[in-house]
């Protein structure tokens, strides 16, 4: 049987335990065996999910340094031998796999947004050069398949209830990677756009109208997005960004004003029911992707939309 | 202290062209520039150098000899030492064989700190920074937004993390890995009329494979754990869309598709 190690992000539960659908994906109709690994105590939430869970004891390693963690997966990997090791693609996550990869001195594939099977080669699929193309990656090389999993874009479908085993270790071998947590400020929270129903989203033609979409968000009862474009010119903060460098999003309803729609950025959009899109040009990438194209300045679409929204609620 | 920036050049996303047979980057047709996190990196080490002049600055990367100029404008603004690793046959290295290169030539020197940036544009797959701390057997840190300059000393560096909700303060003994992004405040200088005409090909140092004693299967595609095995263009579920003007009848068409939709 094959046997799949999934780290779990404390920070990132429920994204983690998502990462049982890919280890599906992989394995298909074969038979395999899938673990949880948390540092800590706290797997409650992923109990049921998985065949077996390893917490482990955190006596003096801190659950941010990277250094000691990767030691803790190292000494898991050298004493059960996980054929294939899948880890969220989250901020500690990213620091992770690589360490990781490169101590098993194993290939790794990051930021995965879909598996394919062609034959007996299993390719993992990730957007390349901001977006442009996709790649089709595949392992040579004799270690665990390893993978980190972009957040968002795959959904573990939990029906049955598993008897989960439980397990607690305390690793042997960790170092202390001299790294201390000396404070921690909140950020002033704004909102989640992956939990939004209604993303109201702006792109490069909106440089310079940027705050008019808050006005057609807040009649929509939705929140406003933002492409790359957008971001990298400071323009709104990187929480609010779309796309293969943002987050992926799942509203029920997209509004996609002056964005042209790379691949990208349409990356970042995952089983979104309607799309309409504004823009000058009908034929922008986004175009094709819309139930609607409103061909035309945003701006000016903002302003009758919002009027005709108000109206016909007064009447 | 002596700093090391490991550095990319990246092609302008705007503007770089892909050759799809060969699956490769026509690196040589792209718009080169600093990736912008990197930026950061050179950035913050040009600071504490200007707050200690004692502070020597490498700027290592691995690049074709194209970069050269770039290279060269970094030596211009007070970068003391440029180092191009440079081959061939390290063209088609996925990120573990690139690491390892990196590895083998920063084993080699003496320094404090390595100050990289988070992410690279063109990648974006934010390996090397953490596979070079597995290599050097150092501790490494990404998402860096600040370092403190009054609190960074060969034995330790105090910095800010931002993360989706919270903003940490983490200090971390050196030597280490420090990944910075875009998102610090940091600036790269602009060079002076005299800095221009300064001849800095003196500063520059070029590295092959063979200065670094690698055998062929250990660099570029056979010293590869990952390997391209296609792209493709994706292909969306297009769908029947209906094009409308903003004019009152279009306008119209939105708000009855919002209504019906149960959005409004």
């Amino acid at each position: 049987m094959r046997r799949c190690l999934i780290y779990l992000d404390g920070k990132a539960l429920q994204d983690s335990i998502d990462l049982l659908e890919v280890a599906r994906q992989i394995y298909a109709a074969d038979d395999y065996w899938t673990t949880g690994v948390i540092m800590g105590l706290d797997a409650n939430l992923a109990i049921g999910a998985f065949d077996s869970i390893i917490q482990v004891s955190l006596d003096q390693i801190e659950t941010y340094d990277p250094l000691a963690i990767t030691d803790v997966l190292v000494e898991l990997q050298q004493t059960r031998a996980f054929d294939t090791i899948l880890v969220p693609a989250t901020p500690f996550g990213r620091m992770l796999a690589p360490r990781l990869a490169m101590h098993l001195k194993t290939g790794l594939v990051a930021d995965v947004t879909a598996i394919r099977h062609e034959g007996e080669q299993l390719l993992a699929i990730r957007p390349a050069y901001s977006g442009r193309i996709m790649a089709a990656i595949e392992f040579v090389g004799e270690g665990p398949v390893m993978m980190s999993i972009r957040p968002g874009v795959f959904h573990w479908d939990r029906q049955t209830e598993k008897n989960t085993q439980m397990e607690t270790i305390t690793p042997d071998n960790v170092r202390d990677g001299r790294i201390r947590r000396l404070a921690a400020k909140a950020k002033e929270q704004t909102y989640d756009i992956r939990e939004s129903d209604v993303l109201v989203s702006g792109g490069g033609g909106m440089i310079g109208h940027f705050h008019e979409l808050e006005r057609l968000a807040q009649t929509l009862g939705g929140q406003v997005s933002a492409s790359r474009k957008i971001v990298d010119q400071g323009i709104a903060p990187r929480s609010i960004q779309v796309g293969q460098s943002g987050k992926t999003v799942s509203p029920k309803l997209y509004l996609a004003l002056g964005i042209n729609g790379a691949v990208q950025h349409v990356e970042g959009l995952k089983q979104v029911k309607n799309i309409i899109s504004v823009n000058l040009n009908k034929n922008a990438p986004i175009c094709s992707l819309s139930d609607i194209v409103v061909e035309g300045d945003a701006v000016a679409f903002i302003d009758k939309l919002v009027a005709k929204i108000e109206q016909e609620a007064s009447t | 202290m002596k700093l090391i920036c490991l550095v990319k050049f990246v092609p302008d996303v705007d503007s770089y062209q892909y050759d799809f047979e060969n699956n490769a980057l026509i690196r040589e047709k792209a718009r080169l520039q600093l990736n912008p996190d990197d930026v950061c990196a050179v950035a913050f080490a040009l600071r504490a150098k200007a707050a200690h002049p004692e502070t020597s600055i490498e700027v290592v990367t691995m690049a074709p000899s194209v970069v050269t100029p770039h290279l060269q404008d970094l030596l211009r603004i007070g970068v003391d030492r440029g180092t191009l690793i440079s081959d061939r046959v390290f063209a088609g290295s996925d990120t573990f064989a690139t690491a390892t290169i990196l590895a083998r030539y920063l084993v080699t020197r003496d320094y404090d700190a390595v100050l990289t940036g988070t992410h690279a544009i063109d990648g974006d797959t934010s390996h090397i920074p953490a596979q070079l701390g597995a290599l050097l057997d150092l501790n490494q840190m990404s998402g860096i937004v600040r370092i403190d300059e009054n609190q960074f000393s060969q034995a330790s560096a105090v910095f800010d993390v931002e993360t989706e909700d919270e903003i940490v303060t983490y200090e971390m003994a050196l030597p280490a890995i420090l990944s910075l992004t875009r998102d610090c405040p940091y600036k790269l200088p602009y060079a002076s009329r005299k800095d221009l005409a300064r001849d800095v090909s003196g500063n520059l140092c070029m590295i092959t494979s063979q200065d670094l004693s690698f055998a062929a299967d250990e660099v570029g595609a056979a010293g590869s754990k990952t390997r391209v095995a296609q792209t493709f263009t994706r292909e969306y579920d297009k769908k029947g869309q209906v094009v409308v003007q903003t004019d009152a009848a279009g306008v119209d068409y939105v708000y009855q598709f919002l209504k019906e939709k149960s959005f409004i």
